[in-house]
């Protein structure tokens, strides 16, 4: 038992023990390096300003900017959006991709695709689609009389263009969630409610989605958590413009940081939006916990 | 009596058939607008300059390699080409290689604080990456880091760490203790038990792990575009560049833009099975 409790130490140090410093210097010295930036003034355009200590006077300009606000709302519609269509596209989707035909498991792997892709290179495909003037898109709308479009220049719909190529990219996801989901469902609930009468409809409503609750929600949390990663389409295809109705937060973040080079507030702005992703990740990490004890 | 349920039969099966058609129908009309972009991509790499953005768009075209020449004579975009796997490799071999043990202390040991290691760790990896961009920058800038290959390998394994260790601990969760138990009572240590019986029988594990850690960085935008400047600019990055204040070279983008898809698209062909147990950190098998 003593000898065991040994190597037990002695294992903990040799296998754990790289994987661990390599991230203690990785993630907590930056992140209190961040930390103590942000409450110092740090422009890295101007050497010249002495690094002053300012106190929480940056994170009060923070709560009470417009533009930062807004970022954070930009983020969130874009969020309710892309995430609402791309769960029940994806629903549906996997549905339909399930189905027992030939040559199914070709296209299924197809779909796969766009989420492995390159963000930067999702966003020069839909670039290439929305642009002005050239883009495919609004030739095909011009046959319905519609457009043309100003998908990137127009405020109204700049977000809608930016939810598309999201959606485009990560419904697929949601479809391979769903469709594993789906898979390893029990057999016996659909055989109840076959046997009870129920309508395809109603079996779907009362019977599937409820079973695939807990892998909609995790999902769900995985696709809120990736939202405020989204950085790349928005940097291809609008830069956070017309004005700031695409600024998403992590652009906002960007701009304070590498064009104003204001290194103190925007290390300020990203531990604010660290406070809200660690919501949704202990979130997330509460429901796998809860798979793991089942 | 007879004839009747034969008709009833020949009936259903042929609206099962109708049914079928129906259900191929939509299947293909939905994978032609989904796969549409892709199929753009592909094309318009091999189209000359003139047919690029023709009205009609010219569906039938013949096929060039200009663009391609011009992105490996013009751009060099080879150098950058390069550069992305130096940097790949380096962050995968780290990451596989620091990982695989942490996730085999993880799922072995049973202490209870480490349950919660294994769930800090897992929570870096849902860091959006911009967060700590800023410390990272400066850091580097300090460390004289920048515009070499040592400071996207740093960063990329921070993040690729976190995926490894929790992949490979759902691997080694499901390979039966009891074999290492035997090869143990056979006089094996720890040690040569983790790496004659377990390690050998991870490997796809392993395997599956790497790639995912090589994609990440292949892909990766952000750090790559903040971090690097001539010298040892990646793959992605180099693509954007074609994008100038006075031109937009599409030929070369969308070349560019299929050469970094090229060994996406062998991947996700090759381990299907594994995506999305690597995309959902193991929360949906």
């Amino acid at each position: 038992m003593n000898r065991a409790r040994l190597s037990d130490v002695k294992m903990i140090l040799l296998f754990l023990g790289p994987a661990l410093a390599v991230l203690f210097f990785t993630t907590i010295y930056p992140l209190i390096y961040a930390a103590v930036l942000s409450f110092r003034q740090y422009n890295l355009a101007k050497p010249y300003i002495p690094r002053i200590f300012v106190g929480i006077s940056h994170y009060v300009s923070l709560l009470s900017s417009g533009r930062f606000f807004n970022s954070l709302y930009v983020t969130f519609k874009l969020m309710a959006l892309a995430i609402s269509v791309e769960l029940i596209l994806g629903f549906a989707l996997a549905l339909l991709l399930t189905q027992k035909l030939r040559g199914m498991r070709v296209i299924r792997t197809l779909f796969m695709i766009p989420m492995m892709i390159s963000p930067v290179v999702v966003g020069l495909i839909w670039l290439f689609f929305y642009y002005p003037g050239l883009g495919y898109l609004n030739y095909f709308l011009s046959f319905l009389n519609v457009g043309p479009l100003r998908w990137l220049g127009g405020p109204n719909v700049a977000l809608y263009s930016i939810a598309i190529a999201d959606i485009w990219q990560w419904t697929p996801f949601v479809m391979l969630g769903v469709a594993a989901g789906l898979h390893a469902l029990p057999i016996e609930p659909f055989e109840a409610a076959r046997i009870d009468g129920c309508s395809k409809l109603q079996t779907l409503f009362h019977v599937t989605i409820p079973l695939l609750k807990p892998v909609l929600i995790s999902l769900f949390l995985l696709r809120s958590i990736d939202c405020f990663k989204l950085y790349d389409i928005v940097f291809v295809l609008t830069k956070g413009g017309p004005g700031t109705t695409t600024e998403v937060v992590s652009f906002y973040i960007y701009r304070e940081g590498f064009t104003l080079w204001r290194m103190g507030y925007g290390a300020a702005a990203s531990f604010i939006v660290l406070a809200v992703i660690v919501g949704f990740s202990t979130l997330f990490i509460r429901t796998l916990k809860a798979e793991a004890k089942r | 009596m007879k004839l009747e349920e034969h008709g009833h039969a020949k009936a259903r099966s042929r609206r099962k058939c109708r049914e079928r058609i129906l259900l191929y129908l939509v299947v293909i009309a939905v994978a032609i607008v989904f796969l549409f972009p892709l199929y753009i991509v592909v094309t318009s790499a091999f189209k000359p300059a003139i047919d690029m953005f023709s009205r009609p768009p010219s569906w039938v075209f013949k096929p060039t390699l200009k663009n391609f020449v011009d992105l490996f004579t013009l751009r060099r975009f080879h150098e950058n080409l390069r550069n992305s796997v130096v940097v790949a490799l380096g962050s995968t071999f780290i990451s596989v290689g620091v990982g695989c043990f942490a996730a085999y202390a993880l799922a072995r040991l049973r202490f209870n604080w480490l349950k919660n290691v294994s769930f800090w760790i897992l929570s870096i990896r849902m860091f959006p990456p911009i967060s700590v961009v800023i410390p990272y920058y400066i850091l580097m800038r300090n460390l004289g880091f920048l515009d070499t290959p040592l400071a996207l390998i740093t960063v990329y394994s921070t993040f690729n760490i976190p995926l490894a260790v929790w992949l490979m601990r759902g691997f080694f969760l499901e390979i039966p203790e009891d074999l290492e138990e035997a090869a143990r009572v056979d006089g094996c240590g720890r040690l040569s038990a983790f790496f004659r019986i377990s390690l050998p029988l991870s490997a796809p594990g392993l395997v599956v792990c790497a790639v995912f850690c090589f994609i990440f960085s292949w892909n990766e935008f952000l750090y790559a575009y903040i971090l690097t400047s001539s010298n040892t600019m990646t793959a992605t990055v180099a693509v954007m560049g074609f994008w100038t204040t006075e031109a937009i070279e599409w030929g070369r983008i969308m070349a560019g833009c299929m050469v970094v898809l090229l060994p996406i698209g062998v991947f996700v062909f090759a381990s299907q099975r594994f995506l999305i147990k690597g995309l959902t950190l193991g929360s949906i098998r």
